[in-house]
């Protein structure tokens, strides 16, 4: 039997993960995957909360609702990181500074 | 059951009214788009649409408070209020996009079906009453944002905003998100019905999970409104997008994100708790950060547009003052703050566009001398930036005020005198426009083709409330005043 502490372990590490990708990697698609990483670390909290501390379904559903998010926001933002390497020529978020003064 | 949801439908119409323009324009766009006639089915579609949304939105407001669709949403004044407010928003950059030459001719169309679908997003997010809708309203908001600030396809600054947008707001609401399951951890529900007295029955090691799960959670409300240190994408996005996107990012993510902060506090935190305590002081740190940071960086900016941007950030800054009460007066002063900001948001952007559309750019140069070419003009956005500083007559003036006595009168004196030196600090960069349009002379003598009499029309008829709200405040003030939060 699997513990709740170690769910959340998981999902915190999950989520630690993801904030350390978004900060290190240069990459635009390393970050998207980092901005995967953090929502499922929180459908992954969910679901286990849910089997857990209370026996409605609330936690399931709202899972499978950042699920279905998530991959909204990744075809998103794809689309414009096509767009930016088609203008660009790079995928380097340190080119994407034409903005700032 | 099934009856209940019918029934609650009836409360549901003017979202529902979006959602039918919204497809009905995908259809007309596919229907007629070489058509030479699709641009004004177009143009007729939307205005009744959002007209009837507006009466329906009406028809709402002096009903009670009701929460429908098993207490997921809670359709009350307070954010029949705030949708008004958000649809005029839409109005006004949706006028603006209609002779803006900063969007392709081609993309107008899809510029308002996305205008309307982050609509239909901040109206969820206003009425949201458990932690699904909040994240679907925060997601349809952020997702259908991205894609309207890169719309200028082949423009790097353009998509460069997106990418911005799109990166900024996926960490910050999965941040949120985060925040939101260790609450749902701890609370055992998505609901946030019965949630104030829940919280003072809590044990420490409950507590000392949910304060930072607040915290994780403000991350992603901040976002939406650009409260500092969240507001890094702003003055970025606000210069990259094109004119008529950033007007619309101006007033409709921030009220909808207000709205949802002023819900998430007057329903978590109306009873004494250390979690109280401690938002209260969250609040009151963002305030003031928000507000002097927002103005300190305004001052020495180039761009008119990027100015604007971090003008709107200490709005934020100032509207989050009026949060720290939770009482219902913080709110009355909350609403009337966003009715006021949201013409005088409107106008300083409708000028700013249509100089911009005629020179290319939007920096300070390009006003000078523009009251000996365009007086009236001129007239109002003085009449506008005096209102942005706070001075009275004017509306501004009264929104202020009103904020500044509910913070007296609850004795939080040090947030009141650094809201009263903010306004100082504003005057000197709102009135550096005032000084370029009057006192240099100007560049030439050319005619600004946007300056027709039917866009002078309608910037006066923007303006016109600014003048009223400062004078007439009352009645408003009922209106805000009406707009009562509804808890369940």
């Amino acid at each position: 039997m699997i513990s709740l502490a170690s769910y959340l372990a998981i999902s915190f590490a999950l989520f630690v993960c993801g904030i350390l990708v978004m900060i290190a990697r240069k990459n635009i698609i390393a970050m998207l995957l980092g901005i995967e990483l953090i929502l499922n670390a929180s459908a992954l909290n969910f679901a286990a909360y849910t089997k857990f501390v209370n026996n409605n379904l609330d936690g399931h559903i709202l899972s499978l609702f950042i699920i279905v998010i998530a991959a909204a926001e990744a075809s998103v933002g794809l689309g414009i990181v096509i767009r930016f390497f088609q203008l660009r020529e790079s995928i380097h978020i340190d080119d994407a500074a034409t903005l700032q003064n | 059951m099934y009856l209940n949801y019918l029934a609650n439908v009836g409360r549901y119409i003017p979202e529902l009214l979006l959602v039918v323009l919204m497809v009905g324009l995908i259809l007309i766009e596919a229907t007629y788009s070489n058509d030479e006639k699709n641009k004004k089915y177009i143009f007729i579609a939307t205005c009744i649409g959002l007209v009837a949304t507006l009466a329906a939105l009406i028809a709402n407001f002096s009903a009670k408070g009701e929460a429908i669709f098993s207490n997921s949403m809670i359709i009350d004044p307070f954010s029949t209020v705030m949708k008004m407010i958000m649809v005029i928003g839409t109005f006004g950059a949706f006028y603006l996009s209609s002779f803006s030459k900063d969007i392709y001719e081609s993309l107008k169309t899809e510029f308002i079906i996305l205008a309307v679908g982050v609509l239909i997003g901040g109206m969820i997010l206003a009425s949201a009453n458990n932690m699904l809708m909040i994240y679907l309203g925060i997601e349809t908001l952020s997702i259908l944002s991205y894609v309207m600030a890169s719309l200028k396809k082949n423009d790097e600054r353009s998509s460069e905003a997106g990418l911005k947008y799109a990166l900024y707001g996926g960490v910050s609401s999965g941040i949120a998100l985060f925040g939101l399951s260790h609450m749902f951890g701890v609370l055992g529900t998505i609901q946030f019905a019965g949630m104030a007295e829940m919280i003072t029955k809590l044990d420490k090691a409950q507590i000392m999970i949910l304060m930072p799960s607040f915290i994780l959670f403000f991350v992603g409300i901040g976002y939406k409104i650009a409260s500092v240190p969240f507001h890094m994408w702003a003055p970025d996005v606000y210069e990259g997008s094109p004119t008529p996107v950033t007007t619309f990012f101006a007033v409709v993510p921030k009220l909808a994100g207000i709205s949802a902060l002023v819900r998430v506090t007057m329903i978590f935190f109306t009873v004494q708790s250390p979690l109280r305590v401690g938002w209260i002081g969250l609040m009151m740190v963002m305030a003031a950060l928000t507000m002097t940071v927002g103005n300190v960086s305004a001052i020495n900016q180039k761009s008119v547009k990027r100015m604007l941007a971090y003008s709107s950030i200490s709005h934020a800054g100032i509207m989050m003052a009026g949060l720290v009460l939770i009482n219902q007066i913080g709110v009355r002063a909350v609403v009337f703050y966003g009715i006021t900001y949201v013409f005088m948001t409107l106008v300083a952007f409708y000028i700013t566009s249509i100089v911009q559309d005629k020179y290319g750019n939007d920096h300070f140069d390009r006003f000078q001398g523009l009251a000996y070419r365009y007086p009236f003009m001129a007239v109002m956005m003085t009449v506008t930036m005096f209102s942005l500083i706070g001075l009275p007559p004017l509306a501004g003036f009264v929104a202020k005020w009103n904020i500044i006595n509910a913070l007296l009168s609850s004795r939080y004196y040090s947030l009141a005198i650094i809201l009263v030196l903010n306004s100082a600090v504003s005057a000197f960069y709102y009135l550096k426009i005032v000084r370029l349009m009057t006192l240099k002379t100007q560049e030439s003598n050319e005619t600004i083709e946007g300056f027709g009499f039917l866009n002078q029309l309608v910037v006066v008829a923007l303006t016109a409330p600014v003048f009223v709200l400062g004078i007439f405040w009352e009645s408003v003030m009922g209106l805000a005043e009406g707009a009562k939060i509804f808890i369940k």
